[in-house]
Order: structure tokens, then sequence, then C-alpha cells
């Protein structure tokens, strides 16, 4: 059965039609006008510091899916999430700066994007490798052991180790110009968006395949119950560690998507913090839905900007004390954060994912309410 | 198309099955949450083979094949390859208790009898020794059929395959024999329900069957690409009618629910553009409206008064076929679009052109409900005994207390006596083996159908109600009781009614209510009850059922109003004999059934006191005692 609600005569003679994925006029007509915003009026319209916005959202996504995927969909949870993006992020970067390329890849800008690929098949084998443990244990002892992965890949290897190839101190710079994606160098925010969005776009519709599919059934069966996926046959281990290879390999993506809109990257980029911000982030989107990723991650980030746009508005009015605010807005983030987490886990505990459901429902069952 | 006399259902169905071919879907059946198609070409080899496979059983021309079972291709494609051996079809209900099976089966001297499952083959294991004449059980679903060896069992599949066989030495036979037929011969031997007596097995011929579904498509024409629901019992002329007359004929795609409980929401995902069902699935659809109408939120219940005061208006408006003025046209369209639209689709009448009732009387209200809907229910107007019906309303000229012309062909009139006889191609040849009942509804070519109306001033019938069943009230004016039960069940509360008082000093009525929705009530108001039973005994559900008579009582003359009541501590059920089949109220049967009750409503008493039992469909029997309230509706 699909889960979508359909109109009166709308009905399926085969599988594939059961799963397709716009099922009705009124869906197609939805996502393309949601398409023709995204890639048409969000570039024709956006300035400079929205389209930023749009790009740090576009990076919590990527992100997030990771993290959605491992908690929301295969019920391994994890704190540790941002040691994966640096991986992504360092490996991409060392490749471009570090790399003998052949001058013909440079030469047609292919230099960054299998730096992208081969960033996140490293980040994806790295996660599986933390991801070993969860064969053996579960819920909290697997927390704390995904926190080691944070410690042991940020803090220690990339700070200590990785930080000092090529002898550039603490960051590495990369050079105007290196970012180049076939003909285009990624120099402004436009161009980032534009790799942003596609980007998220493949890895939404990668996601999504991959949890209609004989694989995502598997995971949901392992977050329901592991022991009776088990009993059903499914090689658990193998599922789990499939979840983990994805979940870096996307988070490899949006770590090496991330260097392009940086002009350094450093380890100070992937803190510990930024692991349980992504967390937060499909908290308050909703656990164990794509769209919850999405409306988390676009809540967190406008959320976050407002509240900064609001002190500034502040200062500005002359308010005294909205100015130590500004000078230490990491911290009011961070403690918007752990308030915003409170009142979604007393208010709206199935995240604005489940909210949109109801919103969808209420016009589903128009003049009803059941 | 022309149908002449030589044309036969077979014929048809092989010329058909020919041009189709692969190319069209005949049916579908919704298997594991997906519909899945049947073509024309498989449809044709599926009943070839079952065809050829009773004759290499030894069918005979005119043998009789009886049928049980849920709807489904499988029950389809039996009937029509009992038409192609040159049989004779006979359907049972699927809740037939066994003692209706034996006497059907017995009667009609059936040879095959085709089952569902175990459940079917069950009933005929247990019937099968007392009825000599039946040779062998089909089954088609072998889900619990592994341990069954009994000699006279066969599957489907098997027979099937002996047909196979036989194609393979003869492979000309089946069009041989479908060639053979002609439309005068005897297609369909059907059980009438009969309110009053033990059924009558009515004969009908091809050729009844292809005329009526012509001329009924003559009035509202069916398309080709037309999707229709099969869900209601095969044994219903009614749905004979749509998928045999009408569907082979036109060729739409039938479409099968996956199990009976689940048929409305399959209704729903197909959208169906013809609909034919007796009033008591509109009822229900009605009352699932009023139900989920009372739980929904402030603003869509305001949305959907509004909207539906508007579609009662110009329904009205219709009705008395004046011209809508352009201020409530324009706000029908609005409340069209916000409400009327969406509340189409959650019924699954989003697509429907022609929706029909018939079989029983529909009350008034519910057919200005649907009206107000927008959607174009007509009422029909027929009897097994014309092969499905001879009446109907044509679109633009519906009257919600008439049921509209004869369809063309067909010549209606009203004896002296009031009874309404027909005359048409499709009237039947004769009851089976009852000569005497015969004689007395064929005479002179016309149908007598015991049925008492009028034509009224624009031609539209009337059908007052059946001739025994109209009362005389104390005023010595004559009043139909289906009238006021009909107007009773519009309240979502009440699930059934019967209305007593023919010459007597007041009319009573005994109740049923409404098991889930006045349970939901009681729920909300917290009013404690363990079964039906204590629920309907309650002086709460009294007080509710009190003001939906009153609200029935209404607009109806002093003499005619109901005046005291009381709740039956059961619903009324087929299987108790109250009903017949097909729901319709076996009014001498109960008077004499729950003559306490009757006694004491014409009394002064306020208790009746019952002690009684109650037969399960299974078999099994329980005693009742209790006692039942009797109310007094103070009007």
């Amino acid at each position: 059965m699909s889960t979508t609600w359909l109109p009166c005569s709308v009905y399926h003679q085969n599988y594939a039609q059961d799963h397709a994925w716009w099922q009705t006029n009124f869906i197609k007509g939805k996502m393309l006008v949601l398409f023709l915003v995204l890639f048409v009026g969000i570039p024709l319209y956006a300035d400079s510091y929205w389209l930023s916005v749009c790009n740090s959202v576009g990076y919590t996504v990527l992100g997030a899916l990771g993290v959605q995927l491992l908690i929301g969909f295969c019920g391994q949870v994890t704190l540790g999430h941002a040691a994966f993006l640096a991986v992504g992020a360092y490996t991409s970067t060392l490749m471009i700066l570090e790399f003998p390329w052949p001058q013909f890849l440079l030469d047609w800008g292919l230099a960054y994007p299998i730096s992208i690929l081969v960033a996140a098949l490293v980040s994806g084998v790295w996660c599986v490798i933390f991801g070993l443990p969860s064969a053996k244990v579960k819920g909290f002892y697997l927390i704390l052991t995904t926190m080691a992965a944070q410690f042991i890949t940020v803090d220690f290897l990339i700070t200590q180790y990785i930080s000092q190839i090529g002898g550039r101190g603490q960051a590495f710079s990369l050079p105007p110009g290196t970012i180049k994606f076939g003909p285009w160098v990624i120099d402004n925010d436009l161009k980032v968006y534009y790799l942003m969005i596609v980007l998220v776009t493949l890895s939404c519709v990668v996601m999504i395949n991959l949890l209609r599919s004989r694989v995502g059934r598997a995971w949901v069966a392992i977050r329901d119950n592991d022991i009776s996926a088990e009993v059903m046959g499914i090689n658990v281990v193998k599922y789990k560690l499939l979840a983990f290879f994805v979940a870096g390999f996307i988070g490899g993506v949006a770590g090496a998507f991330w260097i392009s809109n940086l002009a350094a990257i450093s380890p100070e980029h992937f803190p510990w913090f930024w692991s349980l911000w992504l967390v937060g982030v499909i908290l308050i989107g909703g656990v164990g839905s794509i769209h919850g990723t999405v409306f988390g991650s676009i809540f967190m980030v406008v959320v976050m900007e407002v509240l900064q746009l609001l002190i500034m508005y502040l200062m500005d009015m002359g308010f005294a004390w909205a100015e130590p605010l500004f000078m230490d807005f990491l911290f009011v983030k961070e403690a918007a954060f752990g308030l915003a987490i409170c009142a979604f886990m007393i208010f709206e505990p199935n995240g604005l994912a489940y909210r949109w459901w109801q919103i969808k429902n209420y016009f589903n069952l128009w003049p009803f309410s059941y | 198309m022309e149908i002449t006399k030589d044309l036969t259902i077979p014929k048809l169905f092989y010329e058909k099955a020919r041009s189709y071919g692969d190319d069209r879907v005949a049916m579908r059946e919704k298997q594991f949450g997906i519909w899945r198609p049947i073509t024309w070409k498989r449809y044709f080899d599926e009943v070839k083979y079952l065809s050829l496979g009773l004759v290499s059983l030894g069918l005979e021309d005119g043998d009789k094949i009886a049928m049980i079972g849920d709807n489904r291709p499988e029950g389809l494609w039996a009937e029509m390859a009992a038409l192609c051996s040159r049989g004779v079809g006979v359907w049972l209900f699927q809740d037939c208790l066994i003692d209706e099976v034996k006497y059907i089966v017995d009667h009609s001297d059936t040879k095959f009898l085709f089952g569902e499952g175990q459940e079917e083959v069950d009933k005929a294991i247990s019937i099968f020794h007392e009825c000599p004449k039946l040779q062998k059980v089909i089954w088609d679903d072998p889900k619990g059929m592994r341990n069954y060896d009994q000699d006279f069992l066969i599957s489907l599949k098997e027979v099937q395959q002996r047909g196979r066989e036989l194609e393979a030495q003869q492979p000309d036979l089946f069009e041989k024999i479908v060639r053979k037929g002609h439309g005068d011969e005897v297609a369909l031997l059907f059980y009438t329900s009969g309110t009053t007596s033990a059924p009558k097995g009515a004969l009908l011929s091809h050729n009844n069957m292809l005329m009526m579904g012509k001329h009924l498509m003559e009035v509202d024409p069916c398309r080709e690409s037309d999707d229709y629901v099969s869900y209601l019992p095969f044994a219903w002329i009614g749905e004979q009618m749509m998928s045999i007359s009408c569907g082979l004929q036109i060729g739409y795609t039938i479409n099968f629910p996956e199990e009976p409980e689940t048929a409305q929401e399959n209704i729903r995902e197909i959208g169906p553009h013809v609909m034919f069902a007796p009033p008591r699935m509109y009822e229900q659809m009605t009352r699932s409206v009023q139900v989920k109408y009372l739980d929904a939120t402030w603003l869509k219940r305001k949305f959907y008064e509004i909207a539906h005061n508007i579609g009662y208006r110009v329904a009205d408006y219709r009705f008395k076929k004046k011209p809508i003025p352009p201020f409530w046209n324009l706000l029908h369209k609005l409340s069209l679009l916000t409400v009327q639209k969406k509340l189409k689709d959650h019924l699954g009448l989003s697509r429907v052109r022609h929706a029909y009732t018939g079989g029983a009387a529909m009350g008034p209200d519910h057919f200005r409900f649907f009206h107000a809907l927008g959607v174009n229910l007509k009422q029909i107007y027929g009897q097994t005994e014309v092969a499905g019906i001879s009446v109907v309303h044509r679109d633009g000229d519906i009257k919600f207390d008439t049921v509209g012309h004869p369809i063309p062909g067909t010549e209606v009139r009203i004896t002296d006596e009031g009874e309404i006889i027909t005359r048409s191609p499709s009237v039947f040849l004769g009851y089976y083996k009852n000569p005497e009942a015969t004689e007395k509804a064929l005479r002179d070519g016309w149908l007598h159908s015991d049925d008492k109306g009028f034509v009224d001033d624009d031609g539209h019938l009337v059908v007052f109600d059946r001739t025994k069943d109209v009362f005389t009230l104390r005023d010595g004016k004559p009043f139909s009781p289906q009238y006021l039960e009909t107007r009773l069940k519009f309240s979502p509360y009440i699930k059934d009614s019967w209305v007593i008082g023919d010459r007597r000093d007041y009319v009573t009525a005994v109740m049923c209510i409404d098991y889930a929705v006045v349970g939901k009530w009681a729920d909300e108001k917290k009013i404690n009850y363990t079964s039906y039973h204590e629920l309907s005994q309650q002086a709460e559900v009294y007080d509710l059922v009190e003001r939906q008579i009153r609200q029935a009582n209404k607009d109806l003359p002093e003499s005619a109003r109901i005046a005291r009541f009381t709740n039956l501590y059961k619903e009324l059920d087929p299987d108790d004999d109250e009903l017949t089949r097909t729901r319709k109220l076996r009014r001498s049967f109960v008077e004499k059934r729950y003559e306490d009750i009757v006694n004491a409503l014409y009394s002064d008493a306020e208790m009746v006191h019952i002690d009684t039992t109650i037969k399960y469909e299974d078999g099994r029997q329980s005693d009742i005692k209790t006692d039942l309230t009797i109310r007094q509706t103070g009007d």
C-alpha cells in the first residue's frame, strides 16, 4: 500500500505504479512548482545574503541526511557525524592541494568533482569502521562509540596529524580558482547555490530510492526491532554497516561540498557540537522522514539567522545589552538550540514533518476530520 | 448493436472477447493492494476451458449449475462457462443458510455447484446426500482445502484441465456449442427473495437479459471506457443486469473488491462511472457522512452546513425544473468547489454519471441528500421477473417520489385495482416448476407485479407499496409504511425501523438503533453498556430515538404519526428470516414473530417481556429473556 493519500479513481494495476513517486497530477504540479522555485526562482531573486543562508541550509540537509538515515531509519543513534563531514572535507581539500593531477583533468575542471567522489568513498569507509561496534552494542553504548569517532578523527587525527601535511599550519587555505566544477569556477554564492541544490536533490533522490527498496525496508525492520529483523532473514550486521557506509558517503559529499563555500578549512569547522546540532536538526524536523530533514535544516538555519538579525536590530535601536549578545552570538545560538530542542520535545515531539502531514491531512480529509 | 432472437449471451461474449483480445481489460481484481487486470483474452480462455471442462464432466443442454460465493472473477467465469456450455445459471446469496442452499439446489435440480472455498464446500458437503441430482462440487480457493478428499469435489483448475484435454481432441467444440444457442433459451434461473413465501425460481432467457440491458442503455448510455465495481451479490438481479446485461454489451471494465469488507474503500479507489445499489448502500453512505460531519471540527462543520444548504436549494430548483437564479448558481459553483467535490471524492462518487437505486423504497430525504451533493441519483423500478428493471428516471426529469418513465420497449399500465402491470421483451418465461404462480403472474403477456401504484400528471410511475403492505389508517386513508420507515432511517442513529398501524387506532414503530453510531454517541455521553441489547434499552437512547421520531413525524398528517415505539433488542437480520436477502422487511413474518411486542404497543403497557431464541449463522441458538421499554412519543 502506498502511504500517500490518493484521490478517488487513482488506482494501481501493478507494483511499479504503486511505488511511483508522483502519483497524481496535483503532486506533479506541486513538485514542478517546487523545482521552479528552487532552480529558477531563488537564484533569480535571492540576494547574496539569502543565497548564503540557502547554502547553509543545503549543507545542513546533506549533513543531516546521514544522521537521519542512521537514527531515523536504521535506529543507530550517532553523535559523531561531524567527523565524517570532516573526513570528506579534508580528503577533498588534500586531493586538490596535494594530488599530482594530470594537466588535462585540471583543464577540464574534473579535479574537484573527482575529489568529491573519493571524499565520499573514504568517508563512507571511515564511517563503516566506526560503525563496526554497532554489531555488538546498542543504545547508549553505541552513542559513546560514535562519539569516539568525533574525538579520534577530528580532535586527534586531523588536528594533530592531517593538518600538518604540507606544513601549512592549522588551516588549509584554498587558492581562488582551485574549486572548479567542469568549466565553472565556483567563486560566488550563486554558483555554490547551484552546486548545493544539485547535490541536495541527488542525495534526496538516492535516499528516497534506497528507502523504498529492499535495503530501505531492511533498515526500517532493524530500526523497529532488530531481533525480528534477524528472524526474518535480514543480515543485521551487513545492513547496519551498509547504513553507516551510506551515511558516511553522504556526509563525505557534504564535507567536500562545503569547502567550495570556505576560503580555508580547519578542524574548528567540525566541532563535536556540530554532530549534536545535526541530531537536533532531525529531532526538530522529525525522526524517520526525509521531509523532516529538510524542514529541520530550514528551521534551524533560518531561526538562527533571524535571531542574529533581531539582535542586530536591537543593537541599532540602541539597546546596550544587545551588544555582548552579538559579540558572543555563538553562545546565544547554543542556548537557543537547547531551548528549541526542549520546546519541540514538549510541544511537537514528532517534529515538523508530522505537522506538515497533519496540515496535508486537514485538507485531504476536508470537510471531515477522519 | 442489433439484438436478434438468435443472439445469446455466449455468442455476444464470443464476439466481444474476439474483438477486444489482449487490448482491453475485461475485469480487475484487487489482490494484495494491487488492481490486477484480466484481459478479454484471458477471460475468454478461462471461460472456454471451464466450459469445456463442464462438458467433459457430463453437462447436458439445460442442466442447472448453481454458484455461491463472493464477487470475484471466478464467479463470473463460472456463470459465463455455464451459459457457454448451454447450461442454466443459478446464483445463491453467499450468506445463505444451509436450509436455503438445500432448498434452492434441490428445487432447481442443480447438477454442478460452484463454491468459492472451504465455507461453501462445507455447506455443499452437508447437503450433498439430500440433493440427488447434484453430481460435482467445484471450488476455486484452495485455502483450507488440503484435507478434503470427497470424490465429488473437484477444483476449478482440474475442470479447466479437463477442458484443455477435450479441446485437444476436438479443437472447434467450444465454438460449435456456442453457435448452437438460441435467444429464447433459458439462461438464468433466479430465485426471488419473496417477502411472503418460499423463494420462487424465475426463468430468464438470453433475450430477456440482453434486451433489458439494451433498453436501459438507450436511456443512459454507458461507455466502453467506464469502470464498474461489482460488489453486490450476483444473486441479486441488479448485479446481473450491470455485470452481464450491460457490462457484456458495452464491454466496460468490471472491478472486484479485495474482500467484501473493503468494498466501500475499493469503490473509492476505482471511482466507478455507473452504480446500481439498493437503498441501504446509499443509506449507509449518508449515515457515514452524517456521522463524520458530527465529529468534524467547527470550521469544517460550518463549511459543510453552508455548502449543503446551497446544494439543497439548487437541487430543489432542479426538481421543480425551474432555472437556477444566477446568484444561487454562483454560490453553488463555490460550494461545489469547496465542499461537494471533496465530499464526492470521499464517497467514491467523483466520476459517477448515473447512480441508480432500486430493489426497495428510498426515502425522499436520502434522495434529496444525494442530489444536493450533485450526484445524478435515479430511482429504478423493476423486479427479477423483468430481468431487472422496467422503469427509470430520465436525466433532468427526476422527482424523488416517483420512479420515472418506462424504458424503451416497455409498456406499464395500472389495472383497475391499482396494480402495476408490465409488458416488454424482458418479461420472464415463467416460474420453474410452479405453473400456478406463473399463471398468476403472467396473464396475456402482462406481468402482474403485486405492487400498488399510479401514474402521476407528468407520466411518472409512482410505486406506492406492495399491495399487501399498504395500510389503512384510522381515518380510512391509505398509507405506505415504507415511506415512514425510510424517513426514520435518514437519522444516522437508526438502522432499521418497522412501522405498524394497519387498521389500528394509531401508528407505532419498532426501532433498531445503529450499534456503531449510537455506541459512539453513548461513549461520548459516558453511558455504560456492554451489548446491543443493553444499549438499546438505555433511557438516554430512548430519548435520542424519540427525537428522531419527532423529526420524522413533523410534516405528517396527525393520523400517520408514530405514537408509541420500542427499541428492539437486536438488529433485524435476514438469518432470522426477518428480512429478505435483499434486506426487505418481511412484515407478516415479523408481525407473527414479535406478536408480544405488537400487542404491548397497542395496550397501556410500559414494558414488554421477551422470551425468545436467536439463530447464529453457524447454526447455534441462544435464548433471550429480557424486558423492553415502550415509550410514548407524546405528540
